[in-house]
């Protein structure tokens, strides 16, 4: 006895904490129970003192634990709530305990059980409360409780059925219906709400159980108490909802038979109810059009054909209920109302019609959040083709384009770039109105001028009937240069640029509109910026505004020389006016300009084109050709290389690369072509870059660190070349290894590297393949490889020995090859995206405790039998692989998909981190070390898409 | 036991609201009104038939006001008043004419109150909401003046009378549950209606109506007075829970018409308005007062602010402090919006409404006005609609009923010109909108709260009476609920509830507190063989209804509820008894 107290004020002073608890816990373990005094009410507080403590030991914790557990079992059942609090709350903090506080709870659930009391629902309640998972009852336990005597153990248990406490649904529907009829309000309430948690998540094959729990929603709709009218509004609607799903046949008739009953309590008094009724209306999904027309006249409709019986009797009820919705007192109704109308309107255009005159009144509301709304669902009626502005409407609705409150503005805006209108009067007064705008919200500038290219776009024949007006407007506030800046100005222009955007033919739009929309560029550009970036607009003002001042030279000049696309011949000679621009402007005449190079841009152009407008196929051949062209290029400007004139070279390279970036639109094979072709450009430019330091022995100090970096970078390109695509023919298969073979050489000719050996290694591994391959082939090795064959069987014991100056000589004798690709290449690469996660979403994990990330992978080109990697870093350098099993994937040809939560083991005690996450293949090309010994992968590993930072915190 | 409602006004009529209800043996009257449109005995509600000896204090328990005055019965009074040729100097007339009607038929409600209170005899408690309180004493004054000063007539009561009267007058607030005496309590609900007066240039808004429940012993009734199911942009719609009625009294002022939305005549009323302002016109709106004024202002003062007009609306009744003061005082009667944007912004406080001040008349460029008095009957709004009625830019919007014999009637004919007088005629070019209103509910109206509340029986008052017996058969059809339109001084008696007292056995308690089903288990083998034998999972529990109750009356004649336990066992000692 005098241990446990000695125990408890130890406890309290908090020195030797841990020892003392150990201690005392021991002698208060041999105690027997019965002369335990029960636990203070200032022990409590510092329990939980030491419980809230982040930096309580853990053992203090756990003998805290034990004792609370203890004592639960011994103190007099006053106590007992407090007690189990502090668990709770312990449990809480340290998820550790968690588990073990759930099984011993459990386990002194039965006893508490009979008669079912008070205590037995806080012992729930903290079950509940510990465990993250709703807690399961078995049958007894639960009909005990819910036939308590007492009052709120049965409210307890209705209330948490369903969502924290799991009953099976067949015991838990008959329990729920009965609770229904007990005379307390609040448990009517919540058993109604449990039913909806059981209608949602459960599913019911018997008729008559369904119908049962509708007509008793039925029944309770008119119950005297607010609460549970409004929980029956919401049992009424779901369950009639699935009432009515039963039977195909039927569906209709039931359907209406629930429309009709939660309109007739339109009228309720109460304001949550009524909200809850539209809440309701919303979710129709079939309702008859009579029945709809219906609940728009207060009147009683005279149907032209006779009505059916059905309809005769829910008239009544039905009649003007959205009337009254949209004219209720309360703006919360109102707003529901027009939330229901989003649904309704898609049932039948008749009705979607006539909803729209009753929407039309809704934008006179006082409440921003009701006009808002309502736009909003004439903005959803749009997109479902029902929204039809007549002229009178149409000048109603203009005048809510000057609404005061932005998001009623821009919501009407929304509306306006979908319209397509009837004639020209309502195009130029819904254009006058949005240049009004324009005066009155220069905020909204932005918005305004992507509305009007929208509809511009729209209504191409109203624009070149206003055309000239405009034109003239412009040209003279050009001239005057009085307003050129206005925002006027800029809105007029977007609207005439915009007409001819989808319809590439002559229009009557003066060219010179396009030459002044573009100085206008970067306040205009975001009008468009759903179609094309800043750039492509900026060609097709350029292409525009000149192709029109010159159309019949310029057909001259593109027909002859226009082998490609030849469908296309006009498009093209526009562009070719453009590409003698651009040419000139980058300087770039020392280059040979062949026809071919007129080709190339004019195919650079075609792309951006092809978004914007109809899309024209561009064929795989062309691009390919057009690569090939690019490629072939290389060996003639390799002796540029040698004579040091590096920087001509590589101003020609980036160019070419430019080009070739903009080729990579399409995901289909030239895309994987061109991806090549990419690479293997880089891969020279890092080479002339490399070998301008070598070669011209440039002694700059700084130059070695930059060098250093550079053949890093060379040596990762390199491995991506080579295993990353594959397909290759026998010809490019030489050209890679050969390449290869450059940039193993070039390492080499670096004398500080150190690790010379391990690269001879590998150098000799790819030459005897080359060689191989050569041999297969019969073909001659070219004098680079030949050269460095013989320099690997001379130096045969290894690379130290060979000096620099020989690897020099084999430099010199390198030139690029003429390549073409061929259409089977392939690249081979990975997306990766981890759903749900962004600095602001981090994804949960608990220290010490796996975790997993849900990843979204899909890989291209990768056979079953490659071995595929994930990897993740952390940031100090800790790297995890798993493998991923590629037979597990879903298969659609040369594309496999997988959802795979990636387990991340090492969990670090910390609040949160970021892992870097990438997809990495085994390269079996050079298996000269293995990497890492033991769980990762064997080989080194190539990476297949980019590295994505997952970011995790700490669960609290 | 039985409710018997006696009709001493308004029955089959409209005007002289006057119901007196006895429930379980207390008697409540419902209104005091008086009919204006008869000078003789008639116009006061028969009171002998309450207490042929004229002890009205042991007759009545007490009297209950529902508000003022209803404005339907202004127009229907209307007719007594036309003969009244106004062909010449109309600006006269008309005010006189004002002031006689809207004293007439602001008090069906109250009228005959003092004259029941004071020259009667009764000294029973009065019930009246608090605005209601406020304005009655005015009201009555100047009714009195009116009668005696003007009509010559003689004085049935004097101010002293008034004053004694109201010292009687107890007020209730909305929701607040009286107890009158031991059996008898009293709740007021709001009932959305409101009414207006005016009187020379003093214009007031008067609101407070209310719908009154009673409830006496088990037996409850609701009276509800106007009201208005409809809610205004500063009155919210009839706000009433749903209660266990035996009866319910109705006016049924408008049992045929169902009214559209007034969203439509709103829309119309802004977009006219809004043209003729954006095409640099001047709109003159002749209004009553500040009640129909003050919907409107705000309507107009939303709408300025949400489209950015800078147009001025200027508002020529001076008593808009007034108006807010009282506003303020009396907020909860008034609709949702206003009582949401009060902490914030007054709702009254318009930011696009400035005073009328003289200057504003010729001044150039577009402009709204406010003018009173309504019906361009004289005063500001005929000086206002003479200048600018010669103008084709210019907007005359009518909001609500115009008498005939005034400018504004005739403006709704649109004639090329009006002549005021011999001497002076009006060209009139100006464009005219016409605004329909009324604040009464529509049978749509009250069929849904008859609907919501749904009681044993409804007693229609207050109506005419070809309206009232369709709406009659329309209530006895639809909703099956047995409905009387009992005419002046008849009397219904409907049954009332009365629930019987007995003793009930503490196993019976017992049980009561549980719920009172049984679950009845499958054994688990029997289930496994039924899920086996057919798919379908039948619930393996049923519920049984266990309610078994017995009333047992015993030689005390005492009524004993026990539970069917108990039944065995009193049975077993009855037979040993005998």
């Amino acid at each position: 006895k005098g241990d446990y107290y000695q125990y408890l004020a130890k406890f309290k002073c908090g020195d030797e904490r841990k020892e003392a608890a150990d201690q005392s816990m021991k002698t208060y373990q041999n105690n027997t129970p019965e002369s335990i005094q029960p636990i203070s009410m200032q022990t409590f507080t510092s329990m939980m003192n030491e419980i809230l403590n982040p930096s309580t030991p853990k053992s203090t914790v756990s003998s805290i634990f034990k004792t609370l557990i203890h004592s639960l079992l011994h103190s007099p059942e006053s106590h007992h709530s407090q007690i189990l609090k502090l668990i709770a709350d312990l449990s809480s903090h340290h998820p550790s305990l968690a588990q073990l506080a759930l099984d011993s709870l459990q386990s002194m659930l039965p006893q508490l059980t009979d008669p079912p009391s008070q205590l037995t629902i806080e012992y729930l309640d903290a079950l509940v409360n510990i465990s993250e998972r709703p807690v399961e009852v078995d049958d007894s336990l639960f009909t005990s409780i819910c036939l308590a005597a007492s009052f709120p153990v049965r409210l307890w248990m209705v209330r948490n059925s369903g969502c924290r406490v799991m009953v099976r649904p067949e015991l838990l529907y008959p329990v729920l219906m009965g609770m229904t009829k007990e005379p307390y309000p609040c448990l009517r309430e919540e058993a109604l709400e449990a039913l909806v948690r059981l209608g949602e998540c459960a599913v019911f094959e018997e008729v008559s159980l369904v119908k049962g729990c509708y007509e008793r929603g039925v029944q309770l709709l008119s119950d005297n108490e607010d609460c549970v009218r409004i929980s029956a509004v919401r049992v009424v609607a779901l369950w009639g909802l699935m009432l009515a799903s039963f039977n195909v046949d039927t569906k209709t008739y039931w359907s209406n038979e629930v429309f009709a009953m939660l309109c007739s309590v339109v009228r309720d008094m109460n304001m949550k109810v009524r909200v809850e009724v539209f809440n309701g209306l919303g979710k129709m999904e079939i309702v008859s059009k009579e029945l709809l027309m219906q609940s728009l006249s207060k009147r009683v409709l005279v149907l032209d054909q006779s009505p059916t019986e059905q309809f005769v009797l829910l008239a009544s009820n039905v009649a003007g209920a959205l009337v009254h919705g949209v004219e209720d007192e309360f703006f919360e109704v109102r707003k529901s109302v027009c939330q229901s109308l989003r649904t309704l309107t898609v049932l039948s255009v008749e009705f979607a019609h006539a909803a729209l005159n009753l929407l039309m009144d809704v934008l006179n509301d006082y409440k921003v959040e009701v006009r808002f709304q309502a736009l909003e669902t004439m903005h959803h009626m749009a997109i479902n083709h029902c929204l039809e502005l007549q002229e009178n409407y149409m000048h109603k609705f203009l005048d809510v384009l000057e609404d005061n409150s932005s998001e009623v503005r821009f919501s009407a805006r929304k509306i306006v770039r979908l319209m397509k209108l009837r004639n020209h009067l309502l195009f130029k007064s819904t254009m006058d109105v949005l240049l009004k705008n324009l005066d009155s919200y220069p905020q909204d500038e932005a918005d305004i001028f992507s509305v009007l290219s929208h509809l511009g776009r729209n209504h191409k024949q109203f624009v070149d009937l206003i055309a000239n007006e405009i034109a003239d407007e412009v040209e003279a506030s050009f001239e005057g240069n009085r307003e050129f800046n206005s925002a006027r100005m800029a809105a007029l222009l977007v609207l005439s640029i915009s007409a001819p955007f989808l319809n590439a033919d002559v229009c009557p739009i003066p060219p010179v509109i396009f030459s002044f929309a573009a100085t206008f560029l970067s306040r205009i550009c975001c009008a468009f910026s759903d179609v094309m970036n800043r750039d492509t607009l900026l060609e097709y003002l350029i292409q525009k505004s000149s192709s029109m001042v010159q159309p019949e030279v310029n057909i001259s000049n593109g027909e002859g020389q226009n082998p490609l696309a030849k469908d296309d011949v006009q498009n093209v000679a526009g562009n070719e006016m453009i590409h003698s621009e651009i040419t000139i402007n980058n300087g770039e005449g020392q280059l040979p300009l062949s026809k071919y190079n007129v080709q190339n841009v004019a195919l650079e152009m075609k792309p951006p084109n092809d978004v914007g407008q109809h899309k024209r196929p561009v064929h795989d051949s062309v691009v390919l050709t057009y690569i090939n062209y690019i490629l072939v290029k290389l060996p003639n400007i390799w002796p540029k290389v040698q004579s040091c004139s590096a920087n001509e070279v590589l101003c020609s390279l980036r160019h070419w690369k430019e080009e070739l970036t903009s080729l990579t639109f399409d995901s289909s094979a030239p895309a994987d072509a061109s991806a090549f072709a990419l690479l293997y450009l880089k891969i020279i430019k890092l080479v002339v870059e490399v070998w301008d330091h070598l070669v011209r022995k440039t002694e700059v100090v700084s130059g070695t660190v930059e060098l250093e970096d550079k053949l890093e970078k060379l040596d990762g390109r390199a491995k991506e070349l080579m295993n990353r695509f594959i397909g290759f023919s026998a010809e490019e298969e030489i050209s890679v290894l050969e390449l290869i073979l450059l940039t193993y050489t070039l390492r080499l000719c670096r004398s500080e590297i150190c690790s010379r050996n391990f690269i001879f290694k590998r150098m000799t591994i790819i030459y005897l393949r080359t060689e191989s391959f050569l041999k297969l082939r019969s073909d001659v090795a070219s004098g680079f490889v030949a050269e460095l064959g013989s320099l690997i069987r001379e130096s045969s014991n290894g690379g130290a020995s060979c000096s620099s100056l020989a690897f020099d000589n084999c430099l010199k004798l390198f030139s690029p090859k003429r390549l073409m690709i061929r259409e089977g290449i392939r690249h081979r690469r990975a997306e990766l995206s981890i759903p749900n996660n962004c600095p602001d979403y981090p994804l949960p994990f608990a220290p010490g405790l796996t975790a997993s990330i849900p990843c979204d992978i899909t890989i291209h080109n990768i056979s079953s039998n490659c071995r595929a990697w994930v990897r993740m870093c952390i940031n100090d350098g800790f790297t995890q692989h798993v493998y991923l099993d590629l037979q597990s994937f879903e298969v659609s040809g040369e594309v496999r998909k997988i959802s795979y939560a990636v387990p991340y083991y090492r969990t670090p005690e910390l609040d949160s981190f970021n892992l870097k996450v990438c997809i990495g293949l085994e390269s079996l090309f050079e298996n000269v070390t293995p990497v890492q010994a033991h769980g990762g992968p064997k080989c080194e590993l190539v990476l297949l898409c980019e590295e994505k930072i997952v970011y995790l915190s700490r669960v609290l | 036991m039985a409710i018997e409602t006696l009709v001493l006004g308004a029955g089959q009529e409209v005007g002289k609201s006057c119901v007196v209800v006895n429930i379980n043996g207390k008697r409540i009257m419902f209104d005091c009104g008086m009919h204006m449109g008869v000078s003789d005995h008639r116009r006061y509600p028969n009171f002998s038939l309450i207490s042929p000896t004229g002890d009205f204090d042991t007759a009545l328990s007490c009297i209950i006001i529902t508000h003022l005055y209803c404005i339907n019965t202004l127009f229907l009074r209307f007719h007594y008043f036309l003969i009244i040729k106004i062909s010449h100097s109309l600006i006269l007339y008309s005010y006189i004419f004002f002031f006689g009607i809207i004293c007439d038929s602001h008090l069906d409600h109250l009228g005959a109150l003092v004259y029941f209170t004071e020259v009667c005899g009764f000294h029973g408690p009065i019930y009246m909401t608090y605005p209601t309180k406020a304005l009655a004493p005015l009201m009555l004054e100047d009714y009195r003046k009116v009668l005696v000063e003007r009509r010559g007539e003689e004085e049935q009561f004097n101010s002293d009378h008034i004053a004694e009267c109201m010292k009687k007058v107890i007020a209730v607030d909305l929701r607040q549950t009286i107890q009158v005496d031991k059996d008898l309590q009293i709740r007021a609900y709001y009932a959305g209606h409101f009414t207006l007066f005016e009187y020379l240039t003093l214009i007031l808004k008067v609101l407070g109506a209310a719908m009154f429940h009673a409830k006496v012993g088990d037996s409850e009734m609701v009276y509800t007075g106007d009201y208005n199911m409809t809610p205004d942009r500063h009155l919210g719609a009839a706000q009433i829970d749903r209660l266990r009625l035996d009866l319910l009294i109705t006016e049924s002022t408008y049992g045929t018409t169902i009214r559209d939305s007034k969203y439509a005549r709103e829309r119309e009323f802004l977009d006219a308005v809004h043209k003729c302002v954006s095409a640099g016109g001047k709109v003159l709106i002749p209004t009553f007062g500040l009640g129909r004024a003050q919907e409107l202002c705000i309507l107009m003062d939303d709408y300025w602010e949400r489209m950015n007009l800078k147009v001025p609306i200027y508002f020529s009744a001076g008593l808009t402090k007034q108006a807010n003061v009282y506003y303020k005082m009396l907020i909860n009667w008034t609709s949702q919006k206003i009582k949401d944007s009060y902490p914030t912004n007054n709702a009254f406080d318009f930011k696009n409404v400035c005073k009328y001040e003289r200057s504003v008349l010729d001044t150039p460029g577009p402009c709204v006005l406010f003018a009173s008095p309504g019906m361009i009957s004289g005063g500001l709004s005929l000086e206002v609609f003479k200048r600018w009625a010669p103008f084709e830019n210019t907007l005359v919007a009518l909001p609500g009923y115009c008498l005939p014999g005034t400018v504004g009637h005739v403006l709704m004919s649109k004639p090329p010109k009006i002549e005021l007088d011999p001497n002076t005629k009006i060209d009139v070019r100006c464009q005219v909108h016409q605004l329909a209103f009324s604040p009464h509910t529509d049978s749509k109206g009250i069929m849904d709260l008859i609907k919501f509340l749904s009681p044993k029986h409804v007693i229609l008052v207050h109506g005419e009476k070809p309206k009232m017996v369709s709406l009659k058969e329309k209530i006895h059809s639809e909703m099956g609920i047995p409905c009387y339109h009992p005419a002046n001084n008849e009397t219904v008696s409907v049954p009332s509830t009365v629930y019987v007292k007995a003793q009930a056995s503490d196993a019976f308690m017992e049980r009561c507190l549980k719920p009172n089903f049984k679950l009845h288990k499958c054994s688990s083998q029997e289930l496994s063989i039924k899920t086996l034998t057919d798919k379908n999972i039948v619930p393996e529990l049923q519920v049984i209804n266990e309610k078994a109750v017995f009333i047992v009356e015993d030689k005390s004649k005492k009524l004993k509820v026990v539970h069917n336990d108990e039944v065995l066992v009193m049975l077993g000692e009855k037979k040993t008894e005998d």
